[in-house]
C-alpha cells in the first residue's frame, strides 16, 4: 500500500437498485497529483466520487481519505470534513438565484465569519484565477457552459481545499473551453498543491494531464498506472477503451438472436 | 393475478415508506434551527415569494367569492324576509370555512406548485448535491426557510381573504342590493364570535399552511430529478394538498363547530 | 431584488395581515374593549327554555343588559334553570319583574327579555326571577290555530 496515498479504497462493494455497481474495487489515489478515473459510461464513476465525499455509504469495504474512515464519520464530522474538499459537478450546479460573485462567496459566508471586505478580496482572487473576475455581477443564466464550469471551479476552490474532484469536466466542451479547463486543472493542482481526482471518459485529454490513471469497468478496476504504463497495458479491454475501438471485449452488437430469424432469410440455422 | 396482488402490495408499501421518508424529512427540517443572521434574510425572501406574490390571486378571489355569496345569499334569504341576516351569513361562511379552505387550495395551486418545481429543479441540476458537498445542509438552508414562510404566510393570507370577501359582500349587499348597512354589520357583529369563529378559522389556516407547505417541499425534495419527475411531483403537490386540506377541514370543523 | 426592498414589502404584508385580523376582531365580530365588565348573577326558572343557548342575549326594553351564562335542568322541579350575568350598572331591576323568552324576527335566535315590574326593591346577586314566561312553542301554536282555539 502506497503510504503517501491520499485516498484509499479497499474492496469496496456497492449496489444500487439491485445492480452491483462496484464489486470489490481497490485503488489508491496519490497525494498532490492529478489522478484520472476513466471507464465506459454508466460504470459508476460519479458514484465513486460520491463514495469518497461521503454522500453514499459502501455496502462493504473501506474508504479512507486522509486517514479518515469516511463511511464512519458522523454528520457533523462529515460536514467539517467536506470543507476540505471541493467538487465540480458536471453541470456546474451554480445556484441560479445568486450572482457569480455570490456563488463563489457562498462557501466563505457559510463556513467562515470573515468580514465582507476579506470575502470580497478572496472571491475576486478566485475569479481571477479562473479568468472571470470581470464577470462577477452576471447571473448564472447569462453564462455560457464553459464559463459556468469555470465559476463552479472558482467556487470549489474558495475555501482552499486539499482535494478537488471533477465530474466529467470535459463533456461537451468546445476546443477552446477544453483548453482553458485543462490549463486550469493543471495550474491549480501545482500552484495550490491539491490532490485532483478527475472522472472522465475523454481519454486523450485525461491522459494528457494526469499523473496516474485508473480504468474501471464492470465494477472492477481493470487497469491502473501512469499514462505510459497504461498505453503499454496488456489487457485487451484496456486497449479497446484507450484506443476507442468499436468492437472488442465490449462487443459492437447488443446481444440478439440470429440475424437469419429477424430478416426472414430462409435456410440455415442461426 | 398474483402479479396484480403483488403490485398492489408494493404500492401500499411504497406509500407507507413515502410517509416514513416524509416524516424523517420533516424532522430533519425542523430539527436544525438556522442561525438568525443567515436564517432571517432567507426567511424574508421566502415570505416575499410565497406570501406577497400570492396576494393578487387571494385578493381577487376573495373579492369575487364575497360578492357571489352576497348575491346568492340575498336571493335565498329574501324568501324568508331575512335579508338583513346577509352580513352574518357572509361573515360566518368566510371566517369559519371559505377563508381558510379556499386560501389553502389557492395557495397549494400557486405557491405550493412553485415550491415543488423550484426545489425539484435544484435537485435535478445538482444544486442540492453541491450544497451537501460544500458542507451545507440543504434541508436547513433551502427547505426550512420555505417551510416556515408557508407556515407564517397562510394565516395572513386567510385573514386578508376573509376581510376582502366581507368587503366585497358589503359592496354587493349594501351598495347594490340595498340591504341596510346598519343591520348588515349589526347582525354580523352579534353572531360572529372572535374566539369561536375567527380564532378557530385562524387555527384551521395555520394547520392547512403547515400541511400544504410540507407536502410541497417534500415532493420537490423527493422527486425523480428529471423533467418528467418534476412535472409529476408538481401535480402530486396540488392533488395531495387539496385532498389533505379538504379532509382536515372536515375533521377540524367537526371538532370545533360540532357538538362532540 | 434588493434585500432592503424585500424586507419592507414583507413587513407591509405582515402589517396588512395583522390589520385584517384587527378588522375581523373589531368590525366583524364586534369584540369590544370593555369586555372585562363587572356583572352580577341572577337566575330564572322556565318550564321550557326553548332555543336559548349560553352566550345568548338578555335585554330590557330592547337594550342588551347581560348574557346567558348557562342552562341546566333542575331535577326536582323539572324546570330549566337559566343563569344570567347582568351588567353591574343595571342594578335596579324591580324584584317582581318577569323574564320572558322572545324570538328576534320570525326565525331568529331566542333571547331573554326582562319585563319590568313595579316593586321598589331590586334584584340582587343570586336572586331568582319570580315569574317567567316560557318559549313560544311553534308546534303548539300551529295545532291551536288549526283546531281553532284562541289564546293559549
Amino acid at each position: 500500500m502506497d503510504s503517501s496515498a491520499y485516498i484509499s479504497l479497499r474492496d469496496v462493494v456497492f449496489s444500487r437498485s439491485g445492480r452491483r455497481i462496484f464489486d470489490g474495487v481497490s485503488l489508491d489515489i496519490p497525494r498532490g497529483r492529478i489522478t484520472a478515473i476513466m471507464g465506459p459510461s454508466g460504470t459508476g464513476k460519479t458514484t465513486l466520487l460520491r463514495l469518497i465525499g461521503g454522500q453514499l455509504r459502501p455496502d462493504s469495504g473501506s474508504v479512507v481519505v486522509d486517514g479518515h474512515e469516511v463511511p464512519r464519520l458522523k454528520r457533523k464530522a462529515l460536514y467539517a470534513f467536506r470543507e476540505k474538499m471541493g467538487m465540480l459537478f458536471q453541470s456546474g450546479a451554480l445556484f441560479t438565484d445568486l450572482s457569480v460573485f455570490e456563488n463563489v462567496a457562498f462557501p466563505l459566508r457559510v463556513h467562515t465569519s470573515l468580514p465582507e471586505d476579506m470575502i470580497r478580496d478572496i472571491v475576486l482572487m478566485k475569479l481571477e484565477a479562473v479568468g472571470l473576475r470581470g464577470a462577477r455581477h452576471l447571473m448564472p443564466s447569462e453564462l455560457s457552459g464553459g464559463m459556468t464550469r469555470r465559476v463552479a471551479l472558482a467556487r470549489s476552490i474558495a475555501l482552499d481545499p486539499e482535494l478537488i474532484m471533477y465530474d466529467e469536466p470535459f463533456a461537451g466542451q468546445d476546443p477552446i473551453a477544453m483548453g482553458v479547463l485543462v490549463k486550469l486543472i493543471r495550474d491549480l493542482n501545482s500552484s495550490m498543491r491539491l490532490t485532483s481526482v478527475l472522472v472522465s471518459h475523454d481519454v486523450p485529454e485525461s491522459l494528457s494531464i494526469c499523473h496516474y490513471a485508473c480504468i474501471i469497468a464492470d465494477g472492477k478496476v481493470i487497469g491502473e498506472g501512469s499514462p505510459e504504463q497504461l498505453r503499454e497495458h496488456p489487457s485487451d479491454q484496456v486497449q479497446q477503451f484507450l484506443q476507442g475501438q468499436p468492437d472488442g471485449p465490449v462487443p459492437f452488437h447488443y446481444p440478439a438472436e440470429g440475424a437469419a430469424r429477424d430478416f426472414g432469410l430462409s435456410g440455415g440455422v442461426s | 393475478m398474483i402479479e396484480r396482488i403483488a403490485a398492489f402490495g408494493r404500492l401500499g408499501l411504497d406509500t407507507v415508506s413515502s410517509f416514513g421518508r416524509s416524516g424523517r424529512f420533516l424532522a430533519g427540517v425542523l430539527g436544525g434551527v438556522p442561525r438568525p443572521a443567515t436564517g432571517f434574510p432567507l426567511l424574508m425572501k421566502q415570505l416575499y415569494a410565497v406570501g406577497v406574490l400570492s396576494l393578487p390571486i387571494i385578493v381577487v378571489s376573495g373579492l369575487f367569492i364575497g360578492m357571489v355569496l352576497a348575491l346568492q345569499g340575498y336571493t335565498i334569504l329574501s324568501d324568508y324576509g331575512s335579508e338583513a341576516a346577509i352580513g352574518q351569513m357572509i361573515a360566518l361562511t368566510l371566517v369559519r370555512e371559505l377563508g381558510p379552505v379556499v386560501t389553502a387550495l389557492l395557495f397549494a395551486g400557486r405557491a405550493g406548485s412553485a415550491l415543488t418545481a423550484e426545489i425539484g429543479l435544484m435537485k435535478a441540476t445538482e444544486q442540492l448535491s453541491s450544497m451537501e458537498m460544500m458542507g451545507v445542509d440543504p434541508l436547513r438552508r433551502v427547505v426550512a426557510p420555505r417551510l416556515w414562510a408557508g407556515f407564517i404566510a397562510m394565516p395572513v393570507l386567510a385573514a386578508i381573504f376573509s376581510v376582502i370577501g366581507i368587503w366585497g359582500g358589503m359592496l354587493v349587499g349594501v351598495d347594490w342590493l340595498g340591504v341596510f348597512e346598519g343591520s348588515f354589520w349589526g347582525n354580523m357583529q352579534s353572531s360572529v364570535d372572535f374566539v369561536d369563529d375567527v380564532l378557530n378559522g385562524m387555527i384551521k389556516s395555520v394547520v392547512f399552511g403547515f400541511v400544504c407547505t410540507w407536502i410541497a417541499v417534500y415532493q420537490g425534495y423527493d422527486c425523480v430529478p428529471t423533467s418528467a419527475g418534476i412535472s409529476s411531483a408538481t401535480t402530486k403537490t396540488v392533488v395531495y394538498s387539496s385532498l389533505a386540506v379538504l379532509g382536515l377541514d372536515f375533521v377540524l370543523t367537526a371538532v370545533m363547530f360540532g357538538d362532540f | 431584488m434588493a434585500q432592503r426592498t424585500t424586507e419592507i414589502i414583507v413587513g407591509l404584508f405582515m402589517i396588512a395581515g395583522v390589520a385584517a385580523l384587527l378588522v375581523l376582531a373589531l368590525q366583524v365580530s364586534g369584540l369590544s374593549a370593555k369586555s372585562a365588565e363587572s356583572t352580577y348573577t341572577i337566575y330564572a326558572n322556565f318550564n321550557d327554555s326553548g332555543g336559548l343557548t349560553p352566550r345568548g342575549r338578555v335585554s330590557m326594553a330592547g337594550v342588551t343588559v347581560g348574557t346567558i351564562e348557562s342552562i341546566t335542568l333542575n331535577k326536582e322541579t323539572f324546570q330549566a334553570r337559566v343563569k344570567m350575568s347582568i351588567h353591574s350598572d343595571v342594578d335596579n331591576i324591580p324584584a317582581d319583574s318577569s323574564a320572558v323568552i322572545r324570538t328576534s324576527g320570525l326565525l331568529g335566535e331566542q333571547y331573554i327579555d326582562i319585563s319590568i315590574g313595579a316593586e321598589m326593591e331590586s334584584l340582587k346577586e343570586g336572586d331568582t326571577f319570580y315569574s317567567t314566561q316560557s318559549a313560544m312553542n311553534l308546534e303548539r301554536l300551529i295545532s291551536n290555530f288549526a283546531s281553532g282555539r284562541a289564546g293559549n
